[in-house]
């Protein structure tokens, strides 16, 4: 390991956090010059924002298209590690050594056995809105982050538990089974209900539903009736009893358990126990089984047979029972271990009736609640009387009320000696017994029964008022002295509570407490030893579910003692440590109506003790599921795990912690949207038809939520009018971002125009305050979206937007730019969000200890981008400032040269190179086919008969093996391959599965691995081309997947190897141009060390920099410029050629020779290289416009900013003109450059000299992205900006020493004069001379605007089209100091990945020319785009550059002899394949 | 719950209805009003336009005896007060020099701690919906409301902070709490045109109709509101062919909790509420409608 300064070694790896576009080019850029790269990033998949994009401006590239196949490129390179789903932890170490820890979280897939095959899709019952479509689709909690996702795998979105199923004591997943009912699988939802709670029938009528309390559902409006939906899914089991069928139990336990008491805490354990195949024996005192829900619950509440119903299958599982046998009367504890059961569960309730103590409380009429709901229960009705007066206010007292009446009461009344609002019943209880006609009085208390004869007669009240809260947290009631009084009654119910009967526990051995209760421990251990309690008995009256979680805990306790587990155990719930998810806020939940059981009519119900409450059709608890929210993400319903044949699903991963050295980290985090709903005066979120341009731009993708309709989302119609607003959330004060973001201005003429495209006759209006379309080719994009698509803006931001109700149209307000305020209806509105640093991203940068501004901007000093505040740290993209893909692409490359520079020792330290073995001869042999066909889950062996094509494929020619796999992508599968091609002798291989362009490089390097020619390899697509497009016709798919593995065959036998080209590469670079832009390249390609020969046509370096005098940030340039002169001519790997000009140049990439002309004797220089950079940099335009030149107080810019340096302001009243030649039909580009100068200089001159004015007229003023913070602060010093129309431009008159200006100011529509010193103009910048010469020499593109052209404007901006040749600076189009020296950074490390290189690697599938049958022609050179093509000279035939050569066939279709051949593709190759298809 | 009260000068005049529902609502939900004792006007009227300090020192002075009588919470129904309130508040918090020149000027020192809150906001937040809804004896149901909150109620943001400045929902829930069905309308937060009704009549008029046409097309009944200008200039400044009546949310309140007086308050009603609340309350209307 190379020694760094301080004598640490330095490592030669580098951490990309974030991998977007900028994040996956530093990370290829760095890997290809010889790094190693971790590419660390919170999504699942990377490819980041661009990867959710339709088109791209200026050029309408498909986004998708252009990028993917750099995704296939990082998820496949060597050299490149992907960590998806990870945070940046901690940072520890100095740069060069760094030591980073990072947290994978848990994706519950694992990568490596997920095929990405989607069976898991169908039976993932829970749908949530996928951020991906900006929440206008949904997705499945199971899923993959979009269709090419790399790496190509799933994974599952868990937000926390959700709330009901937390709130559930018993630990019911009702999450679970709400999300199984709504995707109508009502068995496994009982299934899941049944995993933790054998009562649903029960529990679905009378539990008091803690899950519907905490429903998020009841913030939006109702909680989700959670109860009703149970009670419907057991209902309809019931009626199917077919389908009750448990899941299977993972685990068997042997042992004998007895259970005493048979109410739901031990019917409970019993049936826990039971599934896991423990012999149980239930004991119950009583001669019926279900406990408090028999004897305490009356019937109209839980018919009988409903219970019957659970309990039969309950004891189904093979449960003994013994009623009528009570522990200390029938049997004690010591006979029942003397009987060889291993474990005792005491669970025998509380039945005993609190006494009152009350004077009169024997008499005759007096009831105790539960003895007397027992006997009504077990049929002895007693005898009341009319009136009957019950005491409490919980549900026994409800239970007895109502029970009272049907058995034919007159009048009854409950008393409560607090108030409606703390009585512990259920609201809906005293809804039904108010309607059925019980009375209720509250605040008063009884003090004594009187009776006559021994039977009660009368009841002694005394009211109450409510004093402070008591422990209980309810208000405590206080007798009102002298407040006495009574009621005639002729019973009296006291239901006052209950407890257990506990002489017989006590007998038995078991601790009890002053209250009666067993004393057990958290799993239910009790003070003697195998003996466990559990329910009522251990807390006192609670309720049925609350009874079924004891049950289970208890269970869980004595099945761990069968397992021979010893210790504590835990209690057991399965929720117990996590968190709760929080409130889903990405959903906007439409208020809907709470399903409402039917009830009985209360006059009919009264009469007797029919069930109350009818349950929810099918049909309407489906509909009730639908409201669900979904709160926790994935539902642990666990229906993926089955389905999933990889086996990959495992829902209890964690996250983990992972360390790795790195020498230097990159943070690309990107950026985030900003969120509409802070914007409240737009109604996203409210409004349907709002949405925001990133939904809109899914509306618009093919892959998106709709396939690219454009339609409204309240109705689905093509909307006819869209509005946009510009600017939601920048150039913002108030809750928005301050700064510009940018792109909003492009995206949006981009939406504009493909969405006029997509629907015929759509007007599209654009609202905005200034059109910002300052990038190269912007302004034309701009132009053409107004004229030639009619695209209509209107300079004016919306004030609100109202939907109007029947049409949902929505009506926007606005002013006019004369003060008219005005109201325009549209059909759909889309908001132009800004973007902001990604908070993540922030988040992880401060953990890190970087420096962030109060925006959360990872800001950079304006003449050093890419350093942040931590030396060894690096910042890229979207994090550091607003900005789009072109310059996010640049910035890449350019923080990739910086980590370079600083790990340059160690280049080459970490990477890995490819080891095969020795490739094998085939030379002379018969062609040996093996045929490998995949069943890709379902996905084709659900319609192909994947066998029957397998055996097609065997009696094909020369097939000497064939099989089918499962999935022939698996780790599995790709070593199987190897294995045939040594067992069979297999010289050729065919994969007969999906598609060549993700898999086929897969399929290539392992037959390389197993010692073939990569290029013995065919792959034929039956999924995408035959599964997928016929589902319905199977057999003829089939046939059709024959056909394409018969044509595949037919060309694999006549494949031959193409053996792997070399050249090698000179490691020197030629930087033409000595400005900021060609010192700073030369430094960077210097300190990476490389060797640079640097030519400036100037006798001196420095070039337009010289004349800035200071930066719009305030930063000094000419310290930055002399700096750079002075190591640039130090530096001895760079050679200075000043005074000199290119004259010639031969070569090509790698390999160039060039002839310098130049210095004091025209002296003629030869020099090697194997790079170029172009930095030739521009010029500032000329005019004559507005008596430039013939007057002296009309200045430019520049000028202006030189008389500003030297202190020599000409007067202090100053006018600029803007767009001075500027975006006109004879230059019609935005310069880009002068808003931001004028701006930077009128700031400076009101700063400077306080009495001075600046008035400057502009078009729109194009303070792009940070910028925007100047535009704001010139307006605060009183700079004055006034617009002019291109038609009404200013007008200038001489007026003798002075000028006199003449405009329009559009606010007021008056006309200005004023009186100036001084004009200044920015007249724009144009072209360097010379560059059309250039152009020539190096075979270099110019635009239309005589600019040089980069190989694609998005993903290529320093890059030419030829191999070798890069770009940077002015000679790129009009741009600012720091732009240059970032473009400058990006193409050295351009070239430096080539540099590094030291040979080639020409592709393999490359043109050929068959000299015999060429006649010279050159129809092929013509038709080259690569200039790949010569006519040799001498022999006057064709000629292939094979380096040069993409393989593109243009040459093969254009040769009219057949001489052109494409290797790989040759002529008898593809005959044989239409001759297999036509046999 | 006790609570200093705010009446102000509209409730003793045109809102006299608001009032007394007021007086009678409040403490059927448990909450006791203490009238603040000699309390002057909010400022709302000419001084907030007229003179920045009165505009201040008015309602600051209200404070000071609302803080003199050891009161924790003012509460103000009128929206127009409330926000006059409040923002003396915020500024005596604040502690800058507009707060000296106040205490100066009403001679008296801030100690902090004290409360301003809407009458909308001290039912949602501190008596709570869920305590309404139990309480409720007459459930307005199918009773389509547009709850009309005017511009002061919920903004500025700033200084109400309370409920969302575009698009609140307080006073919807309260509704859904007795059992009316609020609609989700889009005239919210207009403007009614406040006291321009008295100079300007015409302006009020355009925006009343607007006001009224977007509640119509919601298909609301009645609107609702919490503020005595919004009442009566909904009410007085309607188009002809507009019939809808223009409640105070506690008067529909007060009829969901079978409160007594109910007949009393809508007798002030400009638009006859009979059509609209018979179903409900047979008998109840206008004096003009009998």
């Amino acid at each position: 390991m190379p020694e760094s300064r301080n004598g640490m070694s330095t490592v030669g790896a580098v951490l990309v956090v974030g991998a977007g576009i900028s994040g996956m080019q530093s990370a290829l850029d760095l890997a290809e010059a010889g790094f190693r790269v971790h590419l660390v990033d919170e999504a699942w998949a990377i490819g980041g924002t661009m990867a959710q994009l339709d088109k791209t401006f200026p050029t309408n590239d498909c986004a998708m298209c252009i990028l993917s196949p750099k995704l296939v490129e990082a998820g496949r390179h060597l050299n490149i590690q992907l960590h998806p789903g990870t945070v940046l932890e901690r940072l520890e170490g100095e740069p060069g050594r760094f030591r980073a820890i990072l947290r994978r979280k848990a994706r519950y897939v694992d990568v490596d056995k997920c095929t990405a095959c989607g069976d898991c899709l169908a039976p993932c019952p829970v749908e949530l809105p996928n951020p991906f479509d900006g929440n206008l689709g949904v997705r499945k909690a199971i899923y993959k982050l979009y269709p090419q996702a790399i790496p190509n795998a799933f994974a599952i979105e868990k937000r926390g538990v959700s709330p009901c199923r937390k709130a559930c004591p018993a630990g019911v997943n009702a999450h679970a089974y709400v999300a199984l009912l709504r995707s109508g699988r009502i068995k496994e939802a009982w299934q899941v209900i049944m995993r933790t709670l054998p009562f649903p029938s029960v529990c679905g009528r009378v539990c008091t539903h803690p899950c519907e309390e905490e429903c998020f559902r009841g913030q939006v409006d109702r909680p989700v009736a959670i109860r009703d939906l149970k009670r419907a899914i057991a209902d309809w089991m019931a009626e199917h009893p077919d389908q009750m069928e448990l899941e299977p139990c993972q685990e068997r336990l042997k042992g004998r358990v007895a259970v005493v008491g048979a109410g739901p805490a031990g019917l409970t354990a019993a049936y826990q126990l039971a599934r896991r195949g423990v012999s149980v024996t239930v004991f119950e005192a009583l001669p019926v089984l279900g406990g408090m829900m028999r004897v305490g619950i009356p019937a109209f509440r839980l018919p009988r047979e409903v219970l019957d119903r659970e309990i039969r299958f309950i004891l189904s599982l093979g449960i003994e029972v013994r009623l009528n046998s009570a522990l200390g009367r029938d049997f004690t504890l010591d006979e029942l271990f003397e009987d060889g059961y291993q474990s005792i569960i005491v669970a025998t309730g509380a039945h005993v009736s609190q006494r009152a103590g009350l004077p009169g409380e024997e008499l005759e009429g007096v009831f105790h609640g539960v003895d007397f709901l027992r006997s009504v229960n077990l049929g002895r009705s007693p005898r009341l009387g009319g009136r009957v007066a019950v005491i409490g206010g919980g549900n026994t007292a409800l239970d007895a009320a109502r029970t009272a009446l049907r058995l034919g009461a007159e009048s009854v009344c409950v008393y409560y000696r607090r108030s409606r609002a703390e009585m512990p019943a259920s609201d809906e209880e005293v809804e039904q017994a108010r309607a059925e006609g019980v009375q209720f009085s509250f605040l008063c208390s009884p003090v004594a029964l009187v009776g006559r004869n021994g039977r009660v007669t009368q009841l002694r009240l005394v009211r109450n008022r409510l004093a402070e809260p008591d422990a209980s947290g309810r208000r405590r009631p206080v007798p009102v002295e002298g407040s006495e009084y009574h009621v005639d009654v002729d019973a009296v119910i006291l239901a006052i509570g209950q407890r257990p009967s506990s002489e017989a526990l006590r007998q038995a051995g078991l601790a009890v407490d002053g209250r009666g209760l067993v004393v057990s421990g958290p799993d239910g251990r009790t003070s003697r030893e195998g003996v466990y309690a559990g329910g009522d008995v251990t807390t006192g009256p609670a309720t049925v579910v609350e009874a079924v979680a004891a049950g289970n805990r208890v269970a869980a306790a004595v099945a761990a003692v069968l397992r021979g587990e010893v210790g504590e155990q835990g209690m057991g719930g399965p929720n117990e440590e996590r968190r709760v998810a929080p409130f889903p806020a990405d959903v906007v939940p439409v208020p809907r109506e709470r399903a409402r059981p039917r009830e009985l009519p209360p006059g009919v119900r009264r009469t007797n003790f029919d069930e109350v409450v009818g349950g929810l059709s099918l049909e309407e608890a489906v509909a009730e599921a639908e409201r669900c929210l979904n709160c926790g993400g994935c539902s642990e319903c666990l229906q993926c795990v089955p389905a999933c044949r990889p086996a990959a699903i495992d829902h209890h991963q964690e996250d983990q912690l992972e360390e790795i050295e790195v020498g230097a980290v990159i943070l690309s985090a990107g950026f985030e949207l900003f969120d509409a709903r802070l914007k409240g005066e737009y109604g996203f979120g409210r409004y349907p038809n709002v949405i925001t341009s990133m939904q809109f731009e899914r509306m618009l993708s093919a892959s998106g939520p709709w396939e690219g309709h454009v339609r409204r989302p309240s109705d689905g119609r093509p909307p006819r009018r869209i509005a946009f607003i510009q600017c939601v959330g920048s150039r913002d004060l108030r809750g928005g971002y301050r700064h510009c973001s940018g792109v909003c201005c492009m995206y949006t003429a981009k939406e504009a125009i493909i969405a006029k495209e997509h629907v015929p006759g759509l007007e599209v209006t654009v609202f905005c305050m200034d059109v910002r379309a300052y990038g190269k080719e912007f302004e034309r994009y701009y132009q053409r979206a107004q004229e030639e698509y009619g695209v209509r803006y209107v300079r004016s931001m919306v004030a609100s937007v109202k939907e109007i109700p029947d049409s949902r149209n929505l009506l926007l307000r606005y002013s006019t730019e004369d003060g008219q305020l005005r109201e325009e209806e549209f059909d759909l509105v889309v908001l132009a969000v800004g973007i902001r640093p990604s908070s993540a991203g922030v988040e992880t940068a401060r953990r890190l200890g970087v420096q962030t501004d109060e925006d959360g901007l990872l800001r950079t000093r304006e003449l050093e981008p890419g350093l942040t505040s931590r030396p060894g740290v690096f910042v890229a993209g979207a994090l550091a400032g607003p900005k789009d893909i072109p310059e996010t692409v640049t910035e890449a490359s350019a923080v990739a040269a910086l980590a370079a520079a600083q790990l340059a020792e160690a280049r080459g330290q970490l990477a890995r190179e490819p080891r095969y073995p020795p490739e094998r001869s085939v030379e002379g042999e018969p062609p040996r086919v093996g045929v490998f066909v995949c069943h890709c889950g379902i996905n084709i062996a659900g319609t192909v008969d994947v066998e029957a094509v397998v055996e097609h494929a065997r009696g094909l020619p020369d097939v000497v093996w064939a099989e089918d796999l499962l999935f022939t992508c698996s780790q599995d599968s790709i070593a199987l391959i190897k294995e045939r091609v040594g067992e069979h002798q297999l010289n050729r291989v065919v994969v007969a599965s999906c598609t060549p362009r993700t898999h086929e490089p897969l399929f290539q390097n392992t037959i390389r691995e197993a010692g073939l020619n990569p290029h013995l390899f065919e792959m034929t697509n039956i999924r995408e081309q035959s599964s997928w497009v016929h589902r319905e016709l199977p057999e003829r798919a089939t046939d059709k997947a024959c056909d394409l593995v018969s044509m595949a065959v037919a060309k694999a036998r006549l494949l031959r190897p193409v053996p792997a080209r070399h050249f090698e590469v000179d490691p020197r670079a030629l930087v033409i141009g000595g400005g900021l832009a060609g010192m700073t390249a030369s430094l960077c390609l210097a300190a990476q060390g490389f060797e640079v020969y640097l030519v400036e046509r100037e006798r001196e370096l420095g070039g337009m920099a010289r004349r800035v005098k200071y930066t719009v940030g305030g930063d000094d340039p000419s310290g930055l410029v002399d700096r750079l002169i002075g190591e640039v001519l130090g530096n001895p790997r760079i050679r200075v050629y000043l005074n000199h000009q290119v004259e010639e140049t031969a070569g090509y990439v790698g390999n160039y020779v060039t002839v310098l002309r130049g210095g004091d004797d025209s002296r003629r220089t030869e020099i090697r290289h194997g790079a170029v950079i172009i930095a030739t940099g521009a010029r500032e335009a000329t005019t004559d416009q507005y008596l430039y030149g013939r007057h002296p107080r009309v200045v430019t810019q520049l000028e202006l900013e030189e008389m500003l340096a030297s202190g020599k302001l000409a007067g202090c009243r100053v006018v600029m003109i803007q767009c001075v030649g500027s975006r006109t039909p004879q230059r019609p580009y935005c310069s880009r450059i002068c808003c931001a100068e004028a701006v930077k200089n009128a700031v400076r001159i009101r700063e400077r000299y306080p009495a001075s004015s600046v008035v400057i007229f502009y078009r729109d003023i194009r303070t792009y992205g940070l910028l925007e913070e100047h535009y704001r602060r010139a307006r605060e010093r009183g700079v004055l900006f006034i617009r002019y129309d291109p038609e009404q431009p200013p007008e200038v008159r001489p007026d003798g020493d002075q000028l006199l200006v003449c405009g329009r100011d559009p606010a007021t529509g008056w006309s200005l004069e004023m009186e100036a010193d001084l004009l200044v103009l920015s007249p724009g910048v144009e072209p360097q001379d010379g560059t059309i010469q250039l152009s020539r020499l190096f075979k270099l593109p110019l635009t239309e605007d005589g600019f040089f052209a980069e190989a694609h404007m998005k993903l290529r901006p320093v890059d030419f089209a030829a191999d070798g040749v890069y770009l940077c600076g002015l000679a790129h189009g009009p741009k600012l100091m720091q732009e240059s020296i970032t473009q400058a950074r990006a193409a050295a490390m351009r070239a430096a990945v080539l540099l590094g290189k030291g040979r080639l690697e020409a592709r393999g599938i490359v043109a050929y020319v068959r000299e015999r049958a060429c006649s010279g022609c050159g129809l092929c050179v013509k038709s080259c785009p690569y200039d790949a093509r010569q006519i040799d000279p001498e022999s006057k035939k064709a000629r292939v550059t094979e380096v040069l050569c993409q393989g593109c066939g243009a040459c093969v279709v254009a040769c009219p002899n057949g001489a052109s051949q494409q290797a790989g593709f040759s002529k008898e190759q593809i005959l044989a394949m239409v001759e297999a298809a036509l046999r | 719950m006790k609570v200093a009260y705010f009446p102000g000068c509209s409730l003793h005049s045109t809102a006299r209805e608001y009032d007394q529902s007021v007086r009678a609502v409040a403490p059927a939900l448990g909450v006791q009003l203490i009238t603040v004792e000699d309390w002057n006007c909010c400022g709302a009227t000419s001084a907030h336009s007229l003179d920045p300090v009165l505009s201040l020192a008015l309602p600051a002075r209200n404070l000071a005896r609302a803080q003199a009588a050891g009161h924790q919470v003012v509460v103000a129904p009128c929206a127009a007060c409330f926000n006059r309130l409040k923002t003396a508040l915020c500024q005596l918090e604040e502690g800058g020099e507009a707060a000296q020149t106040i205490q100066k000027v009403v001679g008296f020192r801030f100690h902090g701690g004290l409360q301003v809150k809407s009458l909308v906001q001290l039912f949602w937040e501190d008596v709570g919906v869920g305590a309404i809804r139990r309480r409720v004896c007459r459930p307005l149901e199918g009773l389509r409301v547009a709850c009309y909150y005017g511009c002061l109620l919920v903004r500025p943001p700033e200084v109400a902070a309370f409920d969302d400045p575009e698009h609140p929902r307080a006073m919807d829930d309260l509704m859904a709490a007795i059992g009316a069905e609020p609609t989700s309308w889009a005239a919210a937060t207009e403007c009614c045109g406040a006291s321009l009704s008295l100079v300007r009549g015409q302006v009020v008029e355009r925006l009343v109709s607007t006001i009224l046409a977007w509640a119509q097309r919601a298909g609301a009944e009645a609107v609702v509101t919490a503020c005595p200008l919004c009442q009566s200039n909904l009410e007085m400044r309607r188009p002809a062919h507009i019939k809808m009546p223009i409640f105070y949310f506690t008067e529909l309140m007060g009829l969901a909790l079978g409160l007594p007086d109910v007949k009393r308050w809508m007798r002030a009603h400009l638009v006859d509420p009979a059509p609209v609340l018979s179903r409900f309350y047979p008998g109840v209307g206008a004096r003009r409608g009998g």
